[in-house]
């Protein structure tokens, strides 16, 4: 990027091969974030109807989110499901590393990998299996079942990103702890959690977006009165296609900014101080 | 206020061993460290002197053989509940925390008040000069500043026992023997019982009470410094501590405690006879190239064993010079001359030269074949 800034040196011409590249790199870009870039426009659009470029600008569609509560409470219900999921993981994702990481037992390879199959099992069959298991259990339709399933979901990120981070931890820190007078429990408190932790924010911000943004799994097992809002938009959008959509993918869009700048900011400090 | 503890506790193991699966890290330890001793475990990588400190630590647990500290059993104590300071290789210190929060961590584990823990942490950071460093995080210190730090963090408890390993091995020499230095006046100000890991012979030998020199998971010497040098048991332990000569001979007789060999070259002398030398064994001869003598002038021949050969060339290292002397059969030996005053100038390569030395200096130990 910055050699396009810089005026170029009068006698170097930048050779064919590099300029190709620069083009293709800039379509790529192009390609991957033009429908995001779409919708923010979209969003502020005074029609009704989705057309590109909008003839007017209003806050009309912002307005409409507000009037329609079910919106407002699938997000609600779409954040704590996050949340909670999210928490879930991150003990049972701690806890699990330390026990692939720290310790050695039988099939302790199988167990990690069983641990990851979620990230690469298709969402569907996940979805259909998860269904099967929670009508016997009274768990379909609840906010608990859906909770459980995001952790399904979810753990498998917390996991690896724990795993990577607690392998680059040298043990010499909890042994140093534990020669010092620390027991296993103040050790991982004091010494062992606070250098996961840039490793731990990482691993929630992808659980967090991972379970916000769910659709298949939550297909099966959502119900009147417990809708996650990507399942509230889809609903809206088979009756109506304006531009409230838009509107709330501009909201997610700025949130989800939001978040990576101060996690960015956290981690980013972290490391400076702790490097 | 001084960190110093007067209350100095033996270390004693018997018969400690371990095993990481099928390999032997500790095969048969047994070792009585005395109240307020600094002791070196010295030895060549892999033979077991980090896994014998980390056992004493608790760090792992021996499969069989009795640890004790002050007397009590500690095989399943855990190393949280021993006591002890531990320097690490890396030093280990924690990197979120100060210089001053790492020095206090190991007494807010001991729940002391805020007030105590201040005063302890400021006398230890005097103690070992880093009181501007206080707020300083481990990255941002040079690698003897960060070695002060542990050593601060490791004292500042009052363990019983002090266990480094290999604390210095990632300094630049000079800093190293500086290191060394306040290590020993540290030790001794505090008094604390000290183990002390290194591959160095001349660390260990600098820093010890007595030196530990282990082979293969076994100890195979024990001694203060002198008598690990002057006194080896073994070949292996002559060439682990010091520079030493070797030519191979074999034993003519043995007779009232002297015995006498011959050299490949044919030249015989006679030395004192180590039990278990017998006539027409194969044999190392060994001597030290500070004990060996350059024509030794001849008031100082009586007595001496003389052997001759041929000057093949000397080397000047500054305050001494090595003279390599060819003494037939293409066998060697190095005789070291001071180059203070009164020494005289070396003679021409390549002429007759006689080497004297004491026969007591020469050791005699089967050989291996
Ligand atoms: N955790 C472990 N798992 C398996 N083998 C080990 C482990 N730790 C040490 N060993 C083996 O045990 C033996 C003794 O190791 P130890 O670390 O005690 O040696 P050392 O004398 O400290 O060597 P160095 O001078 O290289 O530090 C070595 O053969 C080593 O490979
Ligand atoms: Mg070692």
């Amino acid at each position: 990027m910055a050699a396009h800034d810089l005026p170029a040196p009068p006698l170097r011409t930048v050779p064919r091969g590099e300029r190709l590249l620069a083009a293709y790199v800039a379509l790529v870009i192009l390609f991957l974030a033009l429908p995001v870039l779409i919708v923010v426009p979209l969003a502020f659009s005074s029609d009704v109807s989705l057309t590109f470029p909008p003839r007017g600008v209003s806050l009309r569609w912002f307005a409409n989110i507000w009037a329609r509560p079910e919106f407002l409470s699938a997000f609600a219900l779409s954040a704590a499901v996050a949340l909670v999921a999210t928490g879930i993981s991150m003990v049972a994702g701690v806890l699990a590393a330390i026990a692939f990481v720290r310790h050695t037992f039988p099939g302790r390879d199988a167990l990690l990998m069983l641990f990851m199959t979620p990230l690469v099992f298709p969402a569907i069959v996940l979805a259909a299996a998860l269904a099967l298991v929670m009508t016997p259990l009274g768990l379909l339709r609840s906010f608990w079942g859906l909770a459980l399933a995001h952790v399904v979901l979810t753990l498998p990120y917390i996991l690896r990103t724990a795993v990577a981070t607690l392998s680059e931890i040298d043990r010499s820190y909890q042994e140093a702890a534990h020669t010092l007078g620390a027991d296993r429990w103040q050790a991982f408190r004091h010494v062992t959690l606070p250098m996961l932790r840039p490793g731990l924010l990482a691993g929630a911000t992808f659980a967090l977006i991972i379970s916000f943004d769910e659709f298949t799994v939550s297909m099966f097992l959502v119900g009147p009165g417990v809708m996650t809002l990507p399942l509230e938009m889809y609903n809206y959008s088979e009756f109506t296609l304006d531009p409230t959509l838009a509107a709330i993918s501009t909201v997610l869009l700025a949130l989800t900014c939001l978040a990576i700048l101060i996690i960015e900011r956290l981690v980013g400090l972290g490391k400076q101080f702790g490097g | 206020m001084m960190i110093s503890s007067s209350d100095a506790v033996g270390v004693d193991l018997r018969g400690v061993r371990k095993w990481y699966g099928a390999v032997p890290a500790v095969r048969d330890v047994s070792l009585a460290i005395r109240p307020g001793e600094i002791v070196s475990f010295l030895g060549p990588s892999g033979c077991g002197k980090t896994t014998t400190l980390r056992m004493i630590a608790g760090l792992e647990h021996p499969d069989a053989g009795e640890i004790r500290i002050g007397g009590g059993l500690v095989n399943d104590v855990a190393p949280w509940k021993r006591n002890i300071g531990m320097v690490f290789q890396n030093y280990a210190l924690f990197p979120h925390m100060s210089v001053a929060e790492n020095v206090a961590f190991g007494l807010a584990m001991r729940r002391e008040g805020r007030a105590e823990i201040d005063a302890k942490v400021a006398a230890a950071m005097a103690q070992v000069r880093l009181t501007p460093l206080a707020d300083r995080r481990p990255s941002q210190l040079s690698g003897g500043q960060r070695q002060r730090v542990a050593l601060a963090r490791a004292i500042v408890t009052r363990p019983s026992v002090l266990l480094l390993d290999e604390p210095l091995a990632a300094l630049d020499r000079k800093l190293r023997e500086q290191m060394q230095v306040e290590i020993r006046q540290l030790q001794r100000e505090v008094g604390i019982t000290t183990v002390f890991v290194t591959h160095d012979q001349e660390e260990a030998l600098t820093l010890s009470d007595r030196v530990v020199v282990m082979e293969a998971g076994r100890v195979v010497q024990t001694g203060t410094p002198a008598e690990v040098y002057e006194r080896p048991r073994s070949r292996f332990v002559s060439d682990f501590i010091g520079f030493t000569n070797a030519v191979a001979g074999r034993i003519e007789a043995v007779e009232g405690g002297t015995a006498t060999v011959t050299m490949r070259s044919g030249q015989t002398i006679r030395v004192p006879a180590e039990a278990g030398l017998a006539a027409a064994q194969a044999v190392d001869l060994v001597v030290r190239p500070e004990k060996v003598e350059l024509n030794p002038p001849a008031e100082a021949r009586p007595g001496r064993a003389l052997v001759s050969g041929t000057l093949r060339h000397s080397v000047y290292t500054g305050a001494v010079t090595y003279h390599h002397v060819d003494i037939g059969a293409g066998e060697t030996l190095i005789a070291m001359a001071s180059n203070g005053d009164g020494h005289g100038e070396a003679p021409v390569l390549g002429s007759p030269v006689t080497l004297g030395f004491r026969p007591e200096n020469m050791l005699v130990f089967a050989s291996a074949v």
